[in-house]
Order: C-alpha cells, then structure tokens, then sequence
C-alpha cells in the first residue's frame, strides 16, 4: 500500500485519555522526578541539591559503569539512566521544580483546558499581552534602550510570578501557583520577543 | 498494510532504518582500549590500560603526531610525513584536511575544493570523491580509513594484542552524518568503536583528572578545522558537560588560509596555480607558527615571486580578524546555554594547536574574563582523554571517574509546513528519552511520515535530514483526532532509536535511525572486507612505499648539498666526504632494489643521514653567516635544501621528477 506524504501536526493538548493510553507504553517519569532523584518534595530546593543528588545518582547508574557487565545489566542501567537525566533535566531550574510540584499537585501545566489542565489566564491579563507586544513593535522603531527598558520590566514581572508560585505552594494552593507559572510563560515569550527584537 | 513487515525501510536511497535489534553485546576485553584523537591536520593515538596514566604512543622515530595527510602519488597510498613531503610536488593527489568532508556531500562545502572530483554511477551529487589519477576515485571516509589504520598498528604494537575497541574523538558539534562517516571509517580501519567521544569532554577529563581539578571549566578547542566551546562543571570524579557549541568549519587551517591570500595579494598575484596556492599555504603556516612566539617573520613565496617579505604579527592578526571574530559567537551561546556567567567559571583550558596563536589567546582570555590555562600539551591532551574513556568502556571503572555527556544539536521531526518540532534540545544530557504527541490534519490521513532532523534551524529544509519512515494504519478520524506519540530514545552512545506510536490502536513503528549519508552500507561493507583481506600486505606495501619517499627525499638532498658545496673544503672535509658518498651509493642501491623491506630502507636512510649531518650542519651555519638572519628555521631548511628544484621552478617549468614513490616491480 502506498501511503500519502502527510505532515505531522504538533498538538499542544494531551487529554487525560492519551495519558491513560500510554499507561501500558512506559513507566512515566512524570510521575515523580522528585523520587527519582531522591528528594524531597520542597519548593526550597536549591540547584546545589538537585545536582548533588544527581551525580550521586549517575556514579551509581551510569551506563558506562557497567560496559564490563552482562547485556541485562546494561539495558537496566540505560534505562536508570534515561530516567535519572529526565528526572535532571525538570528539576535544575527553578521554574522546572515548581512545574514540577503543580503537576504532582494535580495540574499539568502541558495540558491546556480541564480541572487538570493549564488555568486560563485572565481577559485583563491576555488584552495587557496584546498591549505590550504592540509595545515592543514602538520600542523596537525607538531603540536598544527602549527594548532594554521593556526587557527589564518583564523580568522583574517574571521573578514576581515565580515568587508568587512558591508562595502558594507552600500554602498548599496549587491552582494559585498554576496561574501564577501561567503567567510566568506567557512573558517568557515576551522576553523572547525582546531579545529577537535586540538581536534584529 | 503489506503483507510482509518489511524489516528496512528505505526512503530514496538516502538513509536505511533499521529495526533496533542490535547485535547482543560482545564481552570487552578490559586494558585493550585505544583512544585515537583523529584531528585535520594530525592525529594521535594513546593508550591507559587498567588504571594507567595515559600515554601518547610514537612512531619508530619517536614522532607522537602523525600528519592527517594521505598521498596517492604511487600506487600504494602513503600516510604522514613521508606524505606531507610529496604535498607541494602534488597538491591535486596528496589529501589533508580530509575532516572537512566528512559526512559531507559537494554541495555543503564552502570555499574551493583544491582537489579533482569524481562521481560514480549512484552518488547523485551526494559522495565526495577525490579524483586522485589513474582512475582512483576514494572517499573522505577511505582516506580517513588510512590515517586510523596506522594508529590501530602503532597500538597494536604497544599493546602487543589487537585493541578491543576503540574512542575516537570527533569535534563535539559534528553532526550524525559526520560521526556515523567517521566511525565507518574506523570500520574499513578494522577497529571497533566503544564511542565517538567530544574533544573538548575528551581533554576536560584528562586535564580535570591530571590536575584534580573541581569547579566549572571552559574549554576553548581551536583545531586545525575545527572549533568547540564545552562548557563542564567537575564534582569528585563526575564529569558533566552543561554545554557545548561550536562551528566544524572554521579552525587554524583558516588562519593560514586569510595569511596565504594575503602574502598571494602581496605578491601581486590574482589567479594563484595550484603550485603557488600550496607553496603559500605551507609558507603561511610556518609563518603563523613563527609569529607565535616572535612579533615579526619574513615570508619568501619562490612560485609567486615575494622575496623576503616582512610579515608582522599586527599585520597577521589583522588579517585574520574575519576568521577570530567567528570563535566569539560558540563561546558566547556556550555559556548562555550551560546558565553560566562569566564570574562562576573557574578556569578555562586550551586545547588544539591553533590556541598557540596569541591572538586567539587574548580572545579567549576575554570572551571569559580570565587568563587561560596553557599549561598542558594542547596536542595531546584529547588523545589522552580518548584513552581514559577507553580503558573506561574497556571494563575497567578507574575510581568510579563518571562522565555525564550532553546531546550537542536539536533533534527532532517535521510538522506541518515543513517546521522542525524539537523533541530532544540540545545540551541534553544522555541517555535521555523525551516523547511529544503529533494529530492529524485531515481525515483522508491513514498514514503518518515521520521525518527525523537534527539542528537548530526552525525549517526542516535547513536542518540535517537523518530519517524518514512512515507509521502506516491510523483509524480514519477527524482532524486534530488522531494521537500519535513521536518518542526519541537516545542511549549513552548517542544512537538515536524512534518510535512512532498511535495511542488509539497501538498501531507502532520503531527505527533505529543510522545516517549513511554518503557511502551505502553495502559499500562500506566492501570496504571493510577489501581492507580485512589485503590488511598485512597492503600495511606492508605502505610501509615500504613511505621509507622509499623518506629516503628518496633524503638522497635528493644530499645530493643537492654534494653539488652545491661539496668541493669547498671548509665545509666538507675528504675524508667526511668519502663516507657520505660510500652512504649515498648504498641508498642509490637500495632505491634500484625492489626487494628491501621497510626496516631495511629505514636504516639506510638512517646511515646516510648521520654520514650527512655534520655537513649540514655546517652549512646551514655559514647560509645564516652570510646574511639570512631573521628568517624562520623552515625557511632556511627550505632554502638549503630545495634551491636546485626551486631554480628549475622559477625557470617556468615544473618538476618533472619520476614518480619517486612508484614501487618498482
């Protein structure tokens, strides 16, 4: 049979019938990278903890410990391993780990629409989005300086919502925290924005 | 759907799938690991058996380096020294730099290639052939296959048994079509690859394990072709690369480039020959090389007629401003990308022989706001890391030394309007696995092709293509209905597996994605076999083949010198003079005698250079009496020793000399 060439659509939502879908696929790291790395479930990890654990980890389960060893053997410590780098690779930064505690919390920020899914920022916040990308287009005719002035606020914006998340963490309201690490990626694209803007 | 599963996929000839059945793993044999550091202008291979401290292993004259060079000039190829000397006579059939093509189809080549290209029935403008006369067509990879082939016998001699397995180490940014091109390579040399390894990782953890060495480094490896930027964090034994970037095209091969047009545009030449732009390159170098330690060299282009010309190291650098501005691009996103500011770096390490160069010095020491650390041999210090991997995956642990390594370009698929999704970012760290779920666009879709890219570019079209494959037998659903999970699997040596899985009906694909961009399979198993079954007399042949251009050249010299000087008293008295001709006559014979082995070639030429060096000796010291002061060594050498073929070229006519590597029947 000759099949058409047909291109790959990217979708940005994964229900929770997918994920039942996968459940007999793999072993989900996104269960818990938190014990896969040994640690606590804390919003006051540091990056220092998380890399401590992670080399103790990877002394033990590193593949290229066990090229001496039994084919069995080295397709478990690949497997440790992947998980180990994957567990590593959502917890060494900041937004990473509080992702993280909201989806152990119970919403997934990678999902959009649902009780578990990512909150829909508010109306006044996604008009004020559309407002400040028209913002970039003038600072961008005006100047380095103006688009260095708009990169400054936003960062500042941005380390307010991360300090809000863990705020409500800790306060156990994960919701809040959600909305807040919302935020949080819709002013990252702004920032990004920025930067092209600067590098244009 | 088919009747038979098929067990390949082939899409356009230009990839092969294959089902990720790899062969069960065979027992290492621990302390036969080599570490070969096969670079584009040398190449070096080093040894570490169980625990050792690494070492660089030399030729039978003690040479650690081997010049990445192969000449085609007689029918057996000739590797390194003896090749590089026959490079100015014949620039179209001696190949170096052969690293710049790997993995590389015509058209991804910028710049000249100095070299005659072929095509054979089948390349479609995708293979590299050299054209190197009587109707030779090779490959980058063959040439490469050479250059590691005598490494493989250097340590097979060392270790007295056939090495296990082999590290070679690769640029960290060259692509999956250049390391799958180096490893078959590595194949048709008759070696095993354990791993291809990063060359900035490689000389971090020898470095970081010589000096033990904590903290975060910066390492800045300028190669003859090559540039990376690693940037690794060392905790107690582990080694973590956070990022790496770089450019697989730009290296120290374009500084002599930038200086061999300029003294060309200096001598007022415009459309330089093939002769003039080999002369010049070799003049360039040695003129780099003498900048580097003094701030002013003279540069004599006898082909273009630049007699003396003064060349200060402002001018170089200068000159080369293009080139240096490129390192600062890598270095900057390598830092961006491993979260670092330039405060936290502790130290920053130079490697390549290329970082000799003050100028590229004062770059680095900038671009990281602090002073470089020079102090171990940049030429060995990837070798010596290859073999501490090696030993490594050999079997032995050395002290639980863990090196944790990174994904060094974006892997991912094609989506709708020919957009890359990135499915594993770069700097990575592997193993790793990572998924992301794809629809359909339409209900009429029933099948899926997954087109698997690697790079950093938002289109597919400017990515590197590494596999294409089709899920076949998704149910017939309204668009944005299907859901098709795309999962890249990467394991620790970096071999990609994808799975492409509809989540409705488990309906599932899995390939192993094998670039073989280039050379088929097929042709590289005949490669391989061809090389298993003439190994001994082939390596004998080309043994021999380089101790008679070795000693040809010698003669040559000798006799040039004879012709010159020989009746001046002063400088060769009659008794010297006897034993040197008695020398000479010997090699005279030996050349006219098919039957001499390699050894015995060696010896001769050894005999007869001893007999010569005291007169050499001597008149190189009244050449620099007589005003030549100020020139670099290489020059003088140059000029004492090829002014009689020098004055024929500058008549107009080329040498015309017999084939001097031509085995005779």
């Amino acid at each position: 049979m000759r099949l058409r060439r047909v291109d790959l659509v990217l979708i940005d939502a994964v229900t929770d019938a997918d994920r039942n879908a996968t459940v007999t696929f793999t072993m989900d790291v996104r269960l818990d990278p938190f014990a896969t790395l040994g640690l606590p479930r804390s919003v006051d990890l540091d990056r220092a903890a998380v890399d401590e654990a992670y080399y103790a980890a990877s002394r033990a389960v590193h593949p290229d410990r066990f090229a001496g060893a039994d084919e069995a053997t080295r397709r478990r410590a690949e497997v440790d391993a992947a998980r180990l780098n994957e567990a590593y690779r959502m917890l060494k930064d900041r937004v990473g780990r509080l992702e993280a505690l909201c989806r152990l919390g119970g919403i997934d920020l990678d999902v959009t629409g649902g009780d578990r899914g990512a909150p829909m920022p508010d109306q006044a916040f996604l008009l004020d989005m559309i407002e400040r990308r028209e913002a970039i287009e003038a600072a961008s005719r005006e100047g380095e300086d103006a688009l260095e002035d708009l990169r400054d606020g936003v960062e500042a914006e941005i380390a307010e919502t991360l300090g809000a998340a863990e705020d409500a963490l800790r306060q156990g309201d994960v919701r809040r925290a959600a909305e807040a690490l919302v935020r949080r990626r819709y002013l990252a694209r702004l920032l990004d924005e920025i930067d092209e803007a600067l590098t244009a | 759907m088919t009747a038979s599963a098929p067990n390949t996929l082939t899409s356009g000839g230009l990839f092969q799938i294959e089902e990720p059945d790899r062969p069960a793993h065979r027992p290492r044999k621990a302390g036969l690991g080599i570490g070969i550091d096969l670079g584009t202008t040398h190449s070096l291979v080093a040894i570490a058996p169980h625990g050792a401290t690494p070492r660089v292993l030399a030729d039978d004259q003690g040479r650690a380096l081997l010049p990445s060079v192969v000449s085609y000039v007689g029918e057996t190829p000739v590797v390194g020294y003896a090749a590089l000397a026959q490079q100015v006579d014949h620039p179209d059939r001696v190949i170096s730099s052969v690293k710049r093509f790997m993995g590389r189809a015509p058209e991804d080549i910028d710049g000249p290639v100095p070299y005659a290209l072929g095509e054979r029935p089948g390349d479609e403008g995708r293979v590299i052939r050299f054209d190197v006369g009587q109707g030779r067509l090779v490959t980058p990879v063959e040439v490469s296959a050479r250059i590691l082939e005598v490494l493989r016998r250097r340590a097979e001699d060392a270790l007295g048994a056939p090495p296990d397995g082999a590290v070679i180490t690769v640029p960290a940014y060259f692509d999956d079509a250049q390391r799958q091109a180096t490893k078959d390579a590595a194949r048709i040399a008759g070696l095993e690859v354990y791993r291809l390894l990063a060359e900035p990782t490689a000389a971090a953890l020898a470095y970081g394990l010589d000096r033990n060495e904590q903290g975060i480094f910066v390492v800045f490896d300028l190669g003859g072709g090559t540039f990376d930027v690693s940037v690794l964090r060392l905790d107690r034994g582990v080694f973590q690369v956070l990022a790496t970037a770089g450019d697989t095209a730009l290296g120290g091969d374009d500084l002599d480039r930038a200086l061999a047009e300029h003294l060309l545009a200096e001598a007022g030449v415009e459309a330089p020959t093939p002769h003039q732009r080999a002369e010049a390159l070799e003049i360039a170098r040695s003129v780099k090389e003498r900048l580097s330690v003094d701030t002013v060299a003279a540069a004599t282009l006898r082909h273009a007629g630049l007699e003396d010309h003064e060349v200060t190291r402002e001018t170089f650098e200068r000159v080369c401003q293009p080139v240096l501005r490129r390192l600062k691009g890598p270095a900057r996103r390598a830092l961006a990308d491993a979260g670092i500011d330039r405060e936290s770096i502790d130290g920053v390490v130079l490697v390549g022989g290329s970082t000799r160069v003050p100028a590229v010095k004062h770059l680095a020491e900038r671009l990281f706001g602090k002073k470089p650390l020079d102090d171990i041999d940049p030429d060995k210090v990837v070798a010596w890391g290859a073999a501490i991997q090696a030993d490594i995956l050999s079997g032995n642990p050395r002290d639980g030394v863990t090196l944790l390594d990174v994904v060094p370009l974006s892997l991912g698929v094609e989506t709708m309007g020919g957009m890359v999704e990135k499915i594993i970012p770069r700097n990575a760290p592997i193993p790793i696995r990572a998924r992301q779920v794809f629809t359909n666009y339409s209900e009429e879709q029933t099948g899926m092709t997954i087109h698997v890219v690697q790079g950093e570019r938002e289109m597919a079209a400017d990515c590197r293509s590494l596999a294409r494959f089709d899920l076949q037998g998704i149910p017939r659903l309204p668009p944005s209905m299907a859901r098709v999970e795309v999962t890249f699997q990467l394991d620790a040596d970096a071999l990609l597996t994808v799975t492409a899985r509809e989540l409705m009906t488990g309906v599932a694909q899995t390939v192993q994605v094998k670039p073989t961009f280039g050379l088929s399979d097929e042709e590289v198993e005949r490669l391989v076999l061809e090389s298993l079954d003439h190994a001994d007399e082939d390596f004998a042949a080309r043994d021999r083949a380089e101790a008679r251009v070795e000693l040809d050249r010698v003669i040559t010299a000798v006799r040039r010198a004879l012709a010159e000087d020989g009746d001046d008293e002063k400088l060769l008295p009659p008794d010297e003079r006897s034993n040197i001709d008695t020398a000479l006559a010997d090699a005279v014979g030996a050349m006219d005698d098919g039957n001499l082995d390699a050894a015995a070639l060696r010896r001769i030429r050894e005999r007869l250079e001893a007999a010569a060096e005291p007169f050499a000796r001597r008149r190189m010291e009244a050449a620099l009496a007589s005003g030549m002061a100020g020139r670099s060594v290489g020059e003088i050498e140059h000029a004492v020793g090829d002014e009689a073929t020098l004055d024929e070229r500058r008549g107009g006519h080329h040498a015309t000399m017999e084939d001097p590597v031509a085995v005779t029947e």
